[in-house]
């Protein structure tokens, strides 16, 4: 019943060249707790997009930070990707979350894969939009144990 | 940052006969992807050449790369020159399949 949660913070430049940096805590983390290699893959790809998108869109060629915060529980790694900016590609439902499979190559346009990916390779997303304040992402990962509990 | 990690991405091309291979390495990202676009954009006009990137090393690809990779297909088919991706790493193939791009890859010829 002890619902204990631990709390990792990083603060990191709204740049490309730290997105990488996030990638290697997120591994840290996530294998520390065990998650198998294709569960940390997917997590990178996810967390990855999220941080992409607070350094594409956030502050509009200005400096800003990314916030980038880890919840490790027993069997569930949360992950909250937030930024103070402006301006993101506006997230509305339904609307980016886009994959190629029903369309021609000339039909395809580039963008909203990110989205969609983030969706498919997380158990769970949700994304806050909010003028002005920035956007919240948080994701989450269930951790399946090899040996189950009967 | 010019850490010298492991993990660096590298491109490498080899012209052969009839064909121009570029080798990957490392992780394809947005840092990185104006790069990628440096090395593709010479090669992607020649119709006579079969386009071939190969991937065995690549460690980890984002939609900013995906996106590159649809923008070249899109480009090869317009001049009906084909574009093959070769040794795709299971993630990466996992990738291609979800978002869907994975169909617009011509069928690789081994025999080659």
């Amino acid at each position: 019943m002890n619902a204990e949660v631990q709390r990792v913070v990083i603060t990191l430049p709204a740049q490309a060249d730290y997105v990488d940096i996030v990638r290697l805590n997120l591994y840290g983390i996530a294998s520390k707790m065990g998650f198998s290699y294709e569960d940390i893959e997917d997590m990178k790809v996810a967390v990855s997009e999220a941080c992409n998108n607070s350094v594409l869109y956030a502050y509009n060629q200005q400096d800003g930070m990314v916030e980038v915060v880890f919840e490790v529980n027993r069997d569930l790694l949360s992950i909250t990707v937030s930024d103070e900016g402006e301006s993101f590609e506006r997230v509305t439902p339904n609307s980016n979350r886009v994959t190629l499979h029903d369309k021609e190559l000339h039909d395809v346009e580039i963008g909203g894969l990110g989205f969609y990916l983030m969706e498919a390779l997380m158990d769970d997303v949700s994304i806050e939009n909010q003028t002005g304040r920035g956007t919240k992402v948080v994701m989450s990962k269930r951790l399946m144990r090899s040996e189950e509990k009967v | 940052m010019n850490t010298n990690r492991n993990e660096k991405f590298n491109a490498t091309t080899e012209r052969n006969e009839g064909s121009c291979t570029v080798y990957l390495s490392g992780e394809l990202d947005l840092s990185v992807a104006p790069d990628f676009r440096l090395v593709m954009e010479p090669l992607i006009g020649d119709s006579d050449l079969d386009l071939i990137i190969n991937m065995r090393d690549l460690k980890y690809i984002d939609s900013t790369g995906i996106g590159i990779l649809l923008s070249i297909l899109k480009a090869r088919h317009g001049m009906n020159a084909r574009f093959v991706v070769d040794e795709v790493p299971a993630q990466i193939q996992k990738l291609f399949d979800m978002t869907g791009i994975a169909k617009f890859f011509a069928p690789n010829e081994n025999s080659q």
